[in-house]
């Protein structure tokens, strides 16, 4: 895990208005310098002007604000620090609306309209009880070529390399045109962004070529979580069934973290050369296509640890699932009930969604449970049968008492809980499908 | 108060390096995996426990004798190492186990920009050490399981102090000849410090095996750890030794934590050393339980890799940590693989027939689960 932190700047202002010039300059020719084109920049610098703007209407002027942008290659991270403590984070659940006749919802707005300029707009405690925005710009990038560059031909001897970036761009074009989207990330459509990841640590990969250079699979892995490493492939081009060069690759990608944090390495996108017998079978995701034709997807993972046991937090209705399931896996669980008990409960819920329109595919994950989870839930399933998705799943972190809350309303909705993923986030991830 | 700064504080390389998690305690593990005993093999435990005049000394420990500090550089025990090898005193230092012996050994001669050579799958002691304390642990690949000493003398430049040969090897039981060494330490002549981790020398019975001890005067920059974790069974009391010539033995003495090896540790292991039959009555069970597990898991068409030491290492269709969760809840503890870079093998303590029966029934019953070996 050697991510590149990268390059970074930092300004330290107050929440007065009239240091906004300076904010979005700082952040515009930070992000220009950085990489990103006028287009990205601008929105980026538009992001953080409305965010600016709203801290400012909300706190008093006396309060620092620390604006941190850092290059990481393929996208500039903004970070924005500042002790606010009543943030409306229910602003950025994708079917916020704001009603014209309330102005608090109107000076709010902003905060709406930047977390739709970027890419990824995460909110999490700051330090001194704070709060810390990460903006997300990622660069843009050409799709490859769809002319292969590779003529793929049966390699009978071969050693393992860290490709360099030509014959990086080389794998992904040929991956994206041997292999059906459905088996390899949405990053592998731009072969620039693939090497800019591996270049800045955020993916390593791992090539077998023969002796005259040619390449006959790749395998490729990034951290997920801090806990959790997934791969991608193993890719083969042009070989035989049953070639050695599979379990070589993931050998040598096990062998790369075995010593490393990480506790689990999932395989959710398993092409067919997958060594199974590396791995256990999770359970199957189903994925639909725009016909509505749908392929089982089975979840592989390995674990990379002796397991010392774990706690797993629980609402009733899922507790048959889990039995089965830690049965199954013979997977030495503590199931742990969480049950409301008339607390007070916030009003509203957060959710986040990430969409891959390239897979059809959109992922919602709970920031913060409240009194209206099933309508707000309903509400982000409206807007995307609107937007034509056809694959929604939702992720339950087991290790976070309050986001089991989301159950009942997940299985009202349609939803199912398909597959557990051991040690997936602070403790094992439930992954819900809809309607399948 | 603040926070501490820990980013600031904390230098990069143990912000880099993952803490061992060591097994919860038995107890803990039979609940959580709903198992009523547990056989531990796991840990290359020598299932006969300490010989008898360990255990008299264990048995008969006074209770006042706890409040009083112990000798603080094991004085008895180094003079009676001596005189069964026929070395001087000053030429032994006793730890904590032997993993301390291996810290002082690399306090004693690495610094900033040094490295240590040693094999990428063999005890990890080493290589965390020297990360942990800042310095490069050079890896050189196995060659068919042993220590390939070609791949390691390429390796070792004018930065390398220390190399680490694991002798028989574990997990996989290899060991290189007397003559092997004896070339590699005329090659190294002096340049390196060598050191020659015997732990599980009092198992091995190979004519050609090599004598560390034996070596010291004709090679005074070898270092040779044993234990007496294994063959005596003492591992619960935590207690190992090195040896080497007295000119690097003051050395290393000079970054010893003295006072760190308990009275009782130091007075079994005394008596271990005059009982000859504990070691002959344990090679029997170890060849015993070798030729068993042989047998059967060439019946079981799994490929196994048995050499020296009271342990077994074999291949499994499935990944072996999922493999430990299904031997757990059969109250069978082994050591998955992963961990020393061996995906998919397990590692067995060899110990006494009723135990190694248990492991292949469970071996074959988690076999049986497998969609495509179910008959």
């Amino acid at each position: 895990m050697k991510k590149d932190t990268g390059r970074a700047l930092s300004l330290s202002v107050y929440t007065e208005m009239g240091f906004l010039p300076m904010c979005t300059s700082f952040v515009e020719h930070g992000a220009l310098a950085f990489g990103l084109d006028e287009r990205g920049a601008t929105a980026l610098t538009l992001a953080v002007e409305e965010i600016f703007s709203y801290l400012c209407r909300i706190s008093s002027p006396d309060r620092g604000v620390t604006i941190r942008s850092s290059s990481r290659r393929y996208y500039n991270l903004v970070e924005i620090s500042c002790p606010v403590k009543d943030f409306d984070m229910r602003l950025f659940n994708l079917t916020a609306r704001v009603s014209a006749e309330d102005e608090t919802a109107l000076e709010q707005m902003g905060l709406l309209i930047a977390s739709r300029f970027v890419d990824r707009l995460n909110v999490t405690q700051g330090p001194d009880n704070g709060i810390l925005l990460s903006l997300v710009k990622e660069k843009s990038y050409p799709e490859a070529d769809q002319i292969m560059t590779m003529h793929p031909k049966e390699v009978s001897r071969f050693s393992l390399i860290r490709p360099q970036p030509e014959l990086l761009k080389i794998i992904t074009t040929a991956v994206k045109a041997l292999y059906p989207p459905y088996l390899f990330p949405k990053a592998f459509l731009y072969p620039g962004k693939v090497v800019d990841m591996v270049e800045g640590g955020e993916y390593e990969a791992l090539a077998a070529t023969g002796p005259d250079g040619s390449v006959g699979g790749a395998l490729l892995w990034h951290w997920v979580s801090e806990k959790t490493v997934e791969c991608f492939g193993p890719y083969l081009f042009g070989q035989a069934k049953g070639s050695a060069i599979s379990g070589e690759l993931m050998e040598a990608c096990i062998g790369a973290i075995a010593k490393s944090p990480a506790l689990g390495l999932v395989s959710l996108l398993p092409t067919d050369e997958l060594p199974r017998e590396h791995f256990e079978d999770l359970g199957t995701l189903t994925l639909f296509d725009e016909k509505g034709n749908g392929t089982a997807l089975t979840a592989y993972f390995r674990q990379m640890h002796e397991d010392p046991g774990a706690y797993s937090w629980c609402h009733p209705e899922l507790e048959p699932f889990l039995r089965s399931q830690y049965g199954r896996l013979a997977m030495p669980r503590e199931i742990l009930f969480v049950r409301d008990l008339g607390e007070t409960k916030s009003p509203f819920s957060v959710l986040s969604v990430n969409i891959e329109r390239s897979g059809n595919k959109a992922t919602i994950r709970p920031v913060r449970s409240g009194k209206d989870m099933q309508e707000n839930l309903i509400g982000h399933l409206s807007l995307l049968k609107k937007e034509s998705l056809k694959n929604v799943f939702f992720v339950m972190d087991l290790g976070i008492p309050w986001q089991t809350e989301f159950t009942h309303p997940l299985l009202q909705s349609g939803f199912s809980p398909r597959v557990v993923v051991p040690y997936g986030g602070e403790g094992d991830q439930v992954i819900f499908q809809l309607g399948a | 108060m603040h926070a501490p700064q820990l980013d600031r504080l904390v230098p990069e390389y143990i912000k880099r390096f993952e803490p061992y998690i060591p097994s919860k305690p038995d107890n803990e593990l039979k609940k959580l995996y709903g198992c009523k005993r547990l056989l531990r093999l796991n840990n290359n435990e020598n299932p006969l426990g300490p010989p008898p005049a360990a255990r008299d000394v264990i048995d008969g420990f006074p209770p006042p004798a706890a409040s009083v500090y112990p000798s603080g550089d094991a004085y008895y025990l180094r003079y009676k190492l001596a005189e069964k090898f026929g070395l001087h005193p000053d030429q032994f230092l006793v730890g904590n186990g032997a993993n301390e012996v291996i810290t002082f050994v690399i306090k004693a001669f690495c610094q900033e920009g040094d490295n240590i050579v040693t094999a990428d799958k063999t005890f990890a002691v080493y290589e965390w050490v020297a990360e942990f304390s800042g310095f490069d642990a050079r890896l050189v690949p196995l060659k068919d399981f042993g220590f390939d000493d070609a791949g390691m003398l390429r390796t070792i430049d004018n930065r390398t102090k220390l190399i680490f040969v694991c002798n028989p090897n574990n997990p996989t039981g290899t060991y290189w000849s007397r003559e092997k060494l004896l070339r590699f330490l005329d090659v190294v002549d002096g340049r390196q410090i060598v050191v020659l981790d015997e732990a599980y020398f009092e198992f091995v019975e190979k004519e050609d095996f090599p004598d560390g001890m034996a070596l010291m005067e004709s090679y005074p920059n070898l270092v040779v750890f044993r234990t007496f974790s294994k063959m005596y069974a003492l591992a619960g009391l935590r207690i190992g030794y090195l040896a080497g010539s007295r000119e690097v033995v003051d050395i290393i003495r000079r970054t010893c934590v003295v006072y760190s090896v308990n009275s009782l540790a130091q007075q079994a292991a005394l008596a271990t050393l005059e009982d000859g039959e504990h070691i002959t009555r344990t090679r029997r069970m170890v060849r015993e339980g070798r030729n068993f597990l042989e047998r059967e898991l060439g019946r079981l068409e799994l490929s196994f890799v048995s050499g020296e030491g009271n342990y077994l290492m074999l291949r499994l269709p499935m990944s072996d940590t999922l493999a430990y969760r299904k031997f757990m809840t059969r109250g069978i503890m082994i050591r998955s693989m992963t961990g020393f870079r061996f995906p998919n093998y397990i590692r067995i303590t060899i110990s006494h027939m009723e135990a190694m029966e248990a492991f292949i029934e469970a071996l074959e019953a988690i076999l049986a689960e497998m969609p495509d070996r179910r008959p």
